[in-house]
């Protein structure tokens, strides 16, 4: 009965590969006490008839229930829907704007797809302008589709920005765990300065401080927070807030 | 056709151009028939075997000069206006009958009338998609406002080429065309049983409708690779990963279905 979930849980925790399978031998006895159990495979697990396969290089990860799913460092961003991202305009062609979001093809956006944009109020948008956005379509069959609104038409912070500032771009772990509820780097950072933080979900980060020093400070603390442990981040935080001090 | 006569230095070089052929009678007093281009490469092969008397080279150059300015015509007189009534790929010159198609020659009996004689490029006749015709046709891209097909077959019959469809957003259901996604009706690669609803400019594509019950994907690919079972109008079910993707699937009639 618990067959399924003992093969997963002696795994979680663990690195995987691409190929490892879990195979379940489900009792032949038709006694009717066979429990039908529900398992949700997460990113990087698929079912393949009666054995559920790994499709990416990562650690186990579960959540209560019956979560199971494969975290997975990447760089390479595939756009999906309902994902906000940062990109950069490219170009603009009568209503439209290709903007750059680090996938296979150019988002489009828009130009009514601003908060209070109409025909004939036009949003002002250049090309090199930082926007966050939304994907409304985003697949591998059609090109994808940004939007700076919500569905009640606001824009919820999203649009252009990004006067200043300095964007560089992080692996897409390192965002997850920034964009998590309670993320400790974010807190550990607060404490340091005050800066301006826009995260994407493509891997684009946008930090923005009082100085230029302090700009660059930030930028080389969450580039280097990527692959430290907990404890080493913050005794490197630490020494930073003494020595900027 | 023009006919020249070159003689030269004892070798009579007689050239006749009929017919989209050149005969050539050489020092050997042969009748040698070549089509058009390769008399050119002949001759200067010819030339140069011969250890090249200087006016045979002069007069191919000549001859290559005036084949090319008199190439255009290459029509084959069939018959005269008496024996036959002219039909397509004919024409009529000078009281003869003139093909102006390369292909097989048709000569049809209609009764007490003189035959029509006709040139095809092919045996059989090429069936084409007409308005309110069902054809089957593969999607090769989506668009958010349109999908792009391939026509292959015309009913039963297949096609020999490939004609272009469009699909437009609105023309994929009957009942609330405006909140159609492309995306969620069609997918590239998936076959898909369509009707034609116009033919189009000279630009632009079939324009064709699934807007019915019996119209829509009929054969589809899921992500994993295999052949997906419908579940519903507008559901298909993959087999080995139990995934659902949505298509807007026909319902095909019980007659067509093999048990």
């Amino acid at each position: 009965m618990d067959t399924i979930h003992a093969c997963f849980k002696e795994k979680i925790g663990e690195v995987l590969l691409p190929g490892d399978v879990f195979s379940f031998r489900l009792p032949e006895s038709g006694d009717g006490s066979i429990k039908t159990e529900k398992i949700i495979c997460g990113p990087g697990l698929r079912r393949n008839g009666e054995e559920v396969q790994v499709c990416k290089s990562g650690i186990l990860r579960h959540k209560q229930p019956n979560m199971y799913w494969i975290d997975s460092q990447q760089r390479r961003y595939v756009p999906a829907k309902g994902e906000s991202v940062i990109g950069v305009v490219t170009s603009k062609s009568g209503d439209i704007f290709k903007v750059d979001v680090g996938g296979s093809e150019q988002a489009s956006l828009s130009y009514l797809a601003f908060e209070g944009a109409t025909k004939r109020n036009r949003p002002n948008v250049q090309v090199g302008d930082l926007v966050y956005g939304q994907f409304t379509i985003a697949n591998k069959d059609m090109e994808p589709e940004l939007v700076c609104i919500d569905s009640c038409g606001r824009a919820n912070g999203m649009g252009v920005f990004g006067a200043d500032g300095l964007l560089f771009k992080v692996s897409l772990g390192l965002v997850r765990r920034l964009l998590a509820p309670q993320s400790e780097i974010i807190k550990d950072l607060e404490k340091i300065f005050p800066f301006e933080l826009v995260v994407g979900m493509n891997g684009r980060v946008w930090v923005k401080a009082k100085t230029v020093q302090q700009t660059l400070i930030v930028t080389n603390l969450l580039e280097t927070s990527e692959n430290m442990t907990s404890q080493q981040r913050q005794t490197l935080f630490k020494r930073v807030a003494e020595g900027s001090l | 056709m023009m006919a020249h006569v070159f003689v030269c230095d004892g070798i009579a070089l007689t050239t006749v151009a009929r017919q989209q052929h050149i005969l050539i009678t050489g020092w050997a007093a042969e009748v040698v028939r070549f089509p058009v281009f390769c008399v050119i490469h002949a001759l200067y092969c010819c030339s140069i075997s011969l250890n090249t008397h200087r006016n045979l080279l002069e007069i191919s150059h000549k001859i290559c000069v005036r084949i090319h300015l008199h190439l255009e015509s290459r029509s084959e007189r069939l018959c005269s206006t008496e024996d036959c009534i002219p039909g397509t790929g004919t024409y009529l010159r000078h009281g003869y009958i003139f093909a102006s198609l390369t292909g097989y020659v048709l000569r049809k009996n209609e009764g007490e009338e003189l035959p029509v004689i006709s040139v095809v490029r092919e045996t059989e006749t090429q069936l084409l998609p007409d308005v309110g015709a069902i054809v089957t046709c593969k999607v090769t891209s989506i668009n958010p406002r349109f999908a792009k097909v391939h026509i292959l077959y015309v009913g039963s019959t297949p096609l020999k080429d490939r004609f272009r469809g469009t699909i437009r957003k609105e023309d994929v259901r009957a009942t609330e065309k405006d909140k159609v996604e492309t995306y969620k009706s069609f997918r590239p690669g998936d076959i898909v049983l369509a009707k034609v609803i116009s033919l189009g400019d000279v630009q632009s594509n079939y324009l064709l409708t699934t807007a019915e019950n019996e119209l829509g994907v009929v054969v589809a690919h899921s992500e994993a690779g295999a052949q997906m079972v419908p579940i519903s109008w507008c559901e298909m079910q993959c087999p080995r990963t139990h995934a659902k993707e949505f298509r807007k699937v026909a319902r095909v009639q019980p007659e067509y279905l093999q048990a």
